[in-house]
């Protein structure tokens, strides 16, 4: 893992060089960056728009211009379901919940919820956690991602 | 030069023996039958599929060209989860309309059943975000319960209008003598089906399909060759359009790539939804067909969910298009690259009037056949074929 330094402001790479291990505008990067308790998401100077993981242009207006920032841990769920089938590695893991959870900031992303299908709802308020991978998970990782924590939600 | 379909065949399909590379000579033989050797017209050849991990092979271009008479050809495999179909066939499409060749041919071929349910699950997964989606644990039914979820918290649609379409798609199925669930089922097991991912039950799902299928798109001389005593199906419109890769980025009530995708095809072909007499949507959960209604404008924004009623029952501003007559991906079945071949053959035949009277539509001229990849309208690609 690289350091990490929390008050980053790294903008997206315009050059070549930029794209390095470290940048947050990779996945090392990013992955780095949460493993130290920040989830980056790429905001678009342009149009206001939130990525993550961050990603050197902005989909919603094309503009290239993005800054790296720490987003927040607390948002609500958009949408859920219930994972009863799962890939081979996480069999013992199911049934878990699913969800697509809009943070305060606007950002989205899709994570496991810590709490069973039946207690979930839209518009439940969660909170974003982070933890290195456990067996299962890591039989899925690639060699690359072994260090790659994993990230989920509670319900608050 | 406008493109024509010349001829058209499908493999079985469902679960079999036979391997890739034999379901798509069984496409072959179909489609060549009465009309000339391959080598004697065809110029290229374009394959959709999906993944490599069924049956440890790629390079399918070179595989297929060779084993329907070809060596030199370009030949090469495309590849947009169950997108690559309709992507293979716009190859087609975009090769003959160019002038550069007169006759090529797009077939899709998928070995699903080859490492189980355990295999499909993890060979479709790959079709998700690597970074955040695959990671978390996510499958394709859950991907489009998340979907159908939000959409039955928006909207009025209910888990018993999702099961009307399923039925419908069955009913269609049983009269479609290539489908896999040549058999009608209720509303009521749908229901009382298992739930996968819910709001989505098995019965909401398509199945793990073996099959190829193969179009052949050539100039109308060489159409003719084919099938002389058939009207000429052109090829009129085609669009594509993507959208974000993670499900969470997009608007998760209404597919906006799939939407660019018809109307691209529309506008190219001069046409409207209200001119579609028949439609193959990808209706991969029953979610699927629903969004896609509203998508390609055939029904007013959150009533997609009513496309199994009769015409006369739906709400005000949907057209009288008739959705999945081969049983759609539901029921017909779906063999992954193969899928947007097979919706391409199911409007060749209703435009044809070769459809079995069961299923045949009085009169159609003009199809859509609207063929997504990835998670729903991850990618998307939409033709319209006309008489």
């Amino acid at each position: 893992m690289t350091d990490h330094d929390p008050s980053d402001t790294t903008t997206a790479p315009r050059s070549r060089d930029e794209v390095t291990p470290d940048n947050p505008f990779t996945l090392p990067g990013f992955f780095a960056a949460l493993d130290d308790g920040d989830l980056l998401a790429a905001a678009c100077e342009d149009c206001g728009a939130r990525l993550i993981p961050p990603r050197p242009a902005c989909y919603a207006c094309g503009g290239r211009d993005l800054r790296a920032e720490p987003q927040p841990t607390t948002g609500t769920v958009v949408s859920y379901t219930e994972v009863r089938t799962p890939p081979s590695a996480l069999e013992g893991r199911a049934p878990y919940t699913v969800a697509i959870v809009e943070l305060d900031s606007g950002a989205r992303l899709t994570g496991r919820v810590d709490v069973p299908y039946d207690d979930a709802s839209i518009g439940m308020s969660v909170r974003l956690t982070v933890r290195p991978l456990d067996d299962d998970e890591r039989e899925l990782a690639l060699d690359h991602e072994t260090d790659w924590p994993i990230h989920e939600f509670d319900s608050v | 030069m406008e493109p024509h379909v010349a001829a058209v065949g499908t493999s079985e399909f469902g679960r079999t023996e036979l391997t890739g590379r034999d379901l798509f000579s069984a496409a072959v033989a179909e489609a060549f039958e009465g009309g000339p050797d391959p080598a004697e017209v065809v110029d290229a050849v374009y394959v959709g599929n999906q993944s490599e991990s069924y049956e440890h092979q790629i390079m399918y271009g070179t595989l297929l060209a060779e084993w329907c008479g070809l060596r030199h050809v370009p030949a090469e495999r495309v590849e947009g989860c169950a997108a690559a179909g309709a992507l293979a066939l716009r190859h087609a499409v975009e090769d003959v309309r160019s002038g550069r060749r007169d006759a090529v041919l797009a077939c899709g071929v998928e070995k699903m059943t080859a490492g189980g349910t355990a295999g499909a699950t993890n060979a479709l997964s790959a079709a998700f975000d690597r970074a955040l989606e695959q990671r978390s644990g996510v499958t394709a039914p859950s991907q489009y319960a998340l979907l159908a979820q939000r959409y039955l918290h928006e909207t009025e649609a209910t888990e018993r209008d999702l099961a009307r379409i399923a039925v419908k798609n069955h009913r269609n199925a049983a009269a479609n003598p290539r489908a896999q669930f040549r058999r009608e089922t209720d509303v009521e097991t749908v229901l009382d089906s298992d739930y996968v991912a819910p709001p989505l039950k098995l019965f909401d799902c398509a199945p793990v399909t073996d099959g190829a299928a193969a179009v052949v798109v050539a100039s109308e001389e060489i159409a003719a060759r084919f099938a002389a005593d058939r009207p000429p199906v052109r090829i009129a419109g085609v669009g594509a359009g993507a959208n974000n890769i993670g499900v969470a980025d997009r608007n998760l009530t209404f597919v906006e790539g799939a939407h660019e995708a018809a109307t691209t095809a529309y506008d190219e072909a001069g046409v409207t939804p209200a001119d579609v007499d028949v439609a193959e949507v990808h209706d991969a959960f029953t979610i699927s067909e629903a969004l896609l209604a509203e998508a390609a404008g055939f029904a007013p924004r959150g009533r997609g969910y009513e496309s199994a009623l009769p015409p006369t029952d739906r709400s005000a501003g949907w057209t009288d298009t008739h959705l999945s007559t081969s049983g759609g991906l539901k029921a017909r079945g779906h063999p992954i690259g193969a899928t947007g071949l097979a919706q391409a053959v199911e409007v060749y035949e209703q435009l044809t009037g070769t459809a079995t009277p069961a299923r045949q539509v009085d009169q159609a001229t003009t199809g859509l056949l609207i063929n997504e990849g990835g998670v729903a309208d991850a990618v998307t690609v939409a033709h319209v074929l006309t008489t």
